[in-house]
């Protein structure tokens, strides 16, 4: 491996670390009784019913789709045009299975791109090792462009 | 590649040219309440996946219309469309959400859909 994949892996364990703010003490593996109901509900419960939690108010940007934002969006349709999910399925798999980090860290197309792909590995319509290789040749691709 | 066999196009046999939720209809059977019924949310499990607000669980509202018939959310994330139920929009005083809302803006209200497993006679 090259010395700049360790870069990347240094700099991602460095950056996973700071993707824990959820709950602002030590959390690592707690004993059973140190889970209230009141956390374990907060921990369990659907990531994108954030109706009435406090928060910072957000900025306005206007901003067009990009092409590969209205690509993803015609893809996740034409998923559940050949019966792969319903719309709910998809909103349940990008807004809540992806979990509260991901949920309001990634952007609200990079959730949808995402999950179209985790879903034709969920149905085995293809594997995590071909997806893989897939990435890679693109990878190699775009590296030599 | 071995696959659990699932008929990936049976929503599309009963929703295409009827659209969706009209394919459910008349498969709820008979709504439970009507137009004008103060009902209360439930609180039920939200584990794994609900769009019954947590902010609207244990408040009281009027149903102003039963809208249509359809799975719940709940049954339908995962593809299961056999439990067909009525939903209904109901009102809420904003006052009877938000403990900290203004008697100022009294008048001010939220309608949103709820499925009829989550209510009960107020």
């Amino acid at each position: 491996m090259s010395s700049s994949t360790r870069e990347e892996v240094l700099r991602h364990l460095q950056t996973v670390g700071q993707l824990q703010p959820a709950l602002h003490k030590q959390t690592h593996a707690p004993a059973p009784t140190e889970i209230t109901h009141t956390l374990y509900r907060a921990y369990t419960r659907s990531a994108h019913d954030v109706g009435g939690e406090y928060d910072v108010p957000i900025e306005w940007h206007e901003k067009e789709e990009e092409v590969w934002e209205l690509n993803t969006f015609a893809t996740c349709e034409c998923l559940a045009w050949r019966g792969v999910w319903t719309a709910e399925e998809r909103r349940r798999r990008q807004n809540v299975d992806v979990g509260q980090t991901i949920y309001l860290g990634l952007p609200y197309y990079g959730r949808w791109l995402m999950t179209a792909a985790l879903i034709l590995i969920d149905k085995q319509y293809v594997t995590l090792t071909e997806l893989h290789d897939k990435i890679e040749e693109v990878r190699k691709r775009y590296e030599q462009s | 590649m071995s696959r659990v066999e699932h008929d990936r196009t049976h929503h599309a046999k009963i929703a295409t040219g009827v659209g969706d939720p009209q394919c459910f209809k008349g498969k709820a059977g008979k709504a439970k309440f009507k137009v004008g019924d103060r009902v209360r949310v439930k609180d039920r499990p939200d584990i794994f996946y609900t769009r019954t607000m947590t902010y609207v669980r244990g408040a009281v509202g009027t149903i102003v219309r039963a809208v249509y018939e359809s799975p719940p959310a709940e049954d339908e994330a995962w593809d299961n469309t056999d439990n067909v139920v009525w939903f209904y929009s109901i009102v809420f005083s904003q006052r009877d959400l938000w403990p900290e809302y203004h008697e100022v803006y009294g008048g001010d209200t939220l309608e949103t859909e709820i499925p009829e497993m989550y209510l009960e006679k107020a």
